[in-house]
């Protein structure tokens, strides 16, 4: 195996294990208020992606792009106040089944007002050679881009009142609420902030690859780097994605002569892996539930 | 209990038919199937089957997450295992297909099992997504086992005693045999004590575990029994599809059959499930077929290809949100309504 091909896939990994770690964290704090996956986010990254390339069709790109994280905001909160809210106190396999209902509604919805096409964004197009590695403009936009915003979203829950906050109601929400912690405006916000780097993250791999149904199937794969990181965690999400971005692209390199096709299916294994072995991840709390 | 309803002794509250209403719908029911291929022909005798094929997954299907309250989003796939059972034994062994059908039902069982592992630790969510990992692991691994897409049974091998029974009137009176079969099975299952263990791991495990329910083993023999289920679907399925190929086992296929379950009726394994399949395939099939070419003249073909997962999704929300028991539910309130008609409470 060429050692400069191994960097590069490497390098590539990174780039787009950063984007999984933005998804992933959307996973991880709708996870840490409501206890329970919300599977309609992969359906707002494709929605976003979807949006931003039917607005930029008709306006100036950068007002697609706020148009997309908008709709993917507005969405996510529609969807806390429609389903998840109304679900408070069930099991958690009803706001899994509900929000899988929302997701097929929703990729319905997005079909239908974006084609099922493959295109790409307005974005310029540009190759840098840094040393041996070539890389995209799209790319360097990505990763840096991703970068970003997961340091904002991190410095806003570790470092500020409102991040304080949310991690009170993500403790325990009676106590929260005790200390006039507005809970279900916390909730809210939480799956707003969970909306925006789902679309964000919709936009950033629009601009790596290309607007297609594709997308989404990568946000359900940032599941694994949710689940590697641990549930609850925020911080960890970023280590999980990058392992699993390096995964899938120097292990799609290494085992795709033997098994066609597996770099994509290899997120499913880690998945797998991690539910066998760590099931709380590698960050995540283990919470002593005995069954 | 409705009012104006006294059962006096345990055999009659457990009775499987206990109102008049109850042997009427046999009667009809079972007039009505013995008697299908002589007013149904060509598709609507396939849709017969298919909708028969649908049933016994989703009835599988409603025993885990029905019953035993265990999410599962690969049953598509383990449908699949069933129906590549069938298609590789007859292919690669000569196997006769018929008869290998429930191998297929025991392959999809120890996949089922496997699956369960996962939920001795782990709560609902968990399982979800190891389901989900299953599901698209099992899809790549049929998308490599037919590399040209689809896999045909060699159709001499779905002969027995020369009756072919790989489609019409045979292949509707085999699968409604097993059907039957399979149904009454699931409805003593529920009735059972293994029945009333899952439901109370379902409602509380640790309660469960309290009063000396052996969690695991039944977790494990829901997520088994799921599975026997959907692999004998499946090996009926490969029966009757000229070829079988990974499309027919996505996820997709598995959120039609989660949605069947919850629009049905979860918990209500027999009923419940029937009735799901008929609204989401029997009635969407028919629906499709007849407003597809209406919206295609229209100019809206995209429509007519994205209104599936509109109404399945929107379908699912709506029933988990507002009747999370189900379609079966509403129609015991209106029969309860009928049945006190005009004297209402």
């Amino acid at each position: 195996m060429d050692p400069m091909l191994l960097l590069e896939s490497t390098v590539r990994g990174v780039i787009i294990g950063l984007t999984y770690a933005m998804i992933a964290l959307g996973f991880n704090i709708v996870y840490r208020v409501n206890k329970s996956i919300n599977f309609a986010h992969p359906v707002i990254v494709l929605m976003a992606a979807y949006i931003a390339l039917v607005a930029s069709y008709r306006y100036n790109p950068l007002l697609a792009y706020v148009l997309a994280v908008l709709a993917g905001v507005a969405a996510s909160i529609a969807i806390e106040r429609l389903v998840a809210r109304p679900l408070l106190g069930r099991p958690p396999v009803a706001l899994i089944g509900a929000t899988l209902g929302i997701y097929y509604l929703f990729k319905g919805v997005t079909i239908t007002i974006g084609g099922a096409e493959t295109a790409s964004l307005p974005i310029g197009y540009k190759l840098y050679h840094l040393g041996p590695i070539t890389l995209g403009l799209n790319d360097i936009v990505s990763g840096l881009g991703s970068l970003l915003v997961l340091a904002l979203v991190i410095l806003l829950h570790m470092k500020t009142r409102l991040g304080s906050a949310m991690r009170a109601v993500a403790e325990d929400v009676e106590g929260a609420a005790a200390y006039g912690i507005p809970v279900r405006r916390l909730m809210s916000l939480s799956w707003a902030l969970a909306g925006l780097v789902g679309a964000l993250g919709g936009l950033f791999l629009a601009v790596k690859n290309q607007v297609s149904v594709e997308l989404e199937f990568y946000a359900i794969r940032a599941l694994a780097a949710s689940l590697l990181a641990g549930l609850d965690s925020i911080g960890g999400v970023v280590i999980g994605g990058i392992v699993l971005g390096v995964a899938e692209e120097v292990g799609g390199l290494l085992l795709d002569d033997y098994l066609p096709g597996i770099g994509y299916d290899l997120a499913f294994f880690i998945l797998l892996l991690v539910l066998f072995v760590k099931p709380y991840g590698l960050f995540g709390t283990e919470r002593i539930e005995r069954v | 209990m409705p009012a104006g309803v006294f059962k006096e002794t345990y055999r009659a509250d457990m009775a499987h038919l206990r109102y008049p209403i109850h042997w009427a719908g046999l009667v009809l029911g079972a007039g009505l199937a013995l008697t299908a291929p002589l007013y149904l022909q060509g598709y609507y005798l396939d849709q017969a089957i298919l909708f028969m094929i649908f049933l016994i997954a989703a009835v599988g299907l409603n025993i885990t997450l029905g019953l035993a309250g265990l999410i599962s989003l690969a049953h598509a796939a383990l449908m699949g295992a069933g129906a590549y059972t069938v298609a590789m034994l007859a292919l690669k062994a000569g196997f006769n297909a018929v008869l290998a059908i429930p191998l297929a039902g025991v392959a999809a069982a120890v996949l089922g099992f496997i699956l369960s592992l996962p939920s001795f630790k782990l709560k609902g969510y968990y399982l979800a997504m190891a389901s989900l990992a299953a599901q698209f692991i099992l899809e790549y691994f049929y998308s490599l086992l037919a590399p040209e897409q689809y896999i045909t049974v060699p159709f001499e091998t779905k002969e027995i005693a020369g009756v072919f029974f790989g489609e019409g009137v045979p292949l509707y009176y085999l699968a409604l045999a097993i059907t039957v079969l399979l149904l009454l099975a699931a409805g003593n299952l529920a009735r059972s004590s293994l029945g009333r263990a899952m439901k109370a791991v379902r409602d509380n495990d640790v309660a469960a575990e309290i009063v000396g329910i052996n969690v695991t083993r039944t977790k494990a023999l829901a997520f088994t029994i799921g599975g026997f289920y959907a692999g004998i679907a499946g090996g009926l399925y490969a029966l009757y599809s000229a070829g079988i190929g990974w499309e027919g086992f996505t996820l997709l296929v598995s959120i039609e059959l989660l949605g069947m379950v919850l629009i049905g009726g979860p918990g209500r394994v027999v009923w419940g499930s029937m009735l799901g399949v008929l609204v989401l395939k029997t009635g969407w099939t028919n629906l499709e077929s007849s407003l597809s070419p209406l919206l295609m003249d229209m100019g809206l073909d995209i429509i007519a290809s994205t209104a599936k997962y509109i109404v399945l999704g929107t379908l699912i929300a709506v029933f988990i949100i507002l009747e999370p028991e189900g379609l079966i539910a509403v129609l015991r309130r209106v029969k309860e309504y009928l049945r006190l008609w005009p004297y209402s409470y």
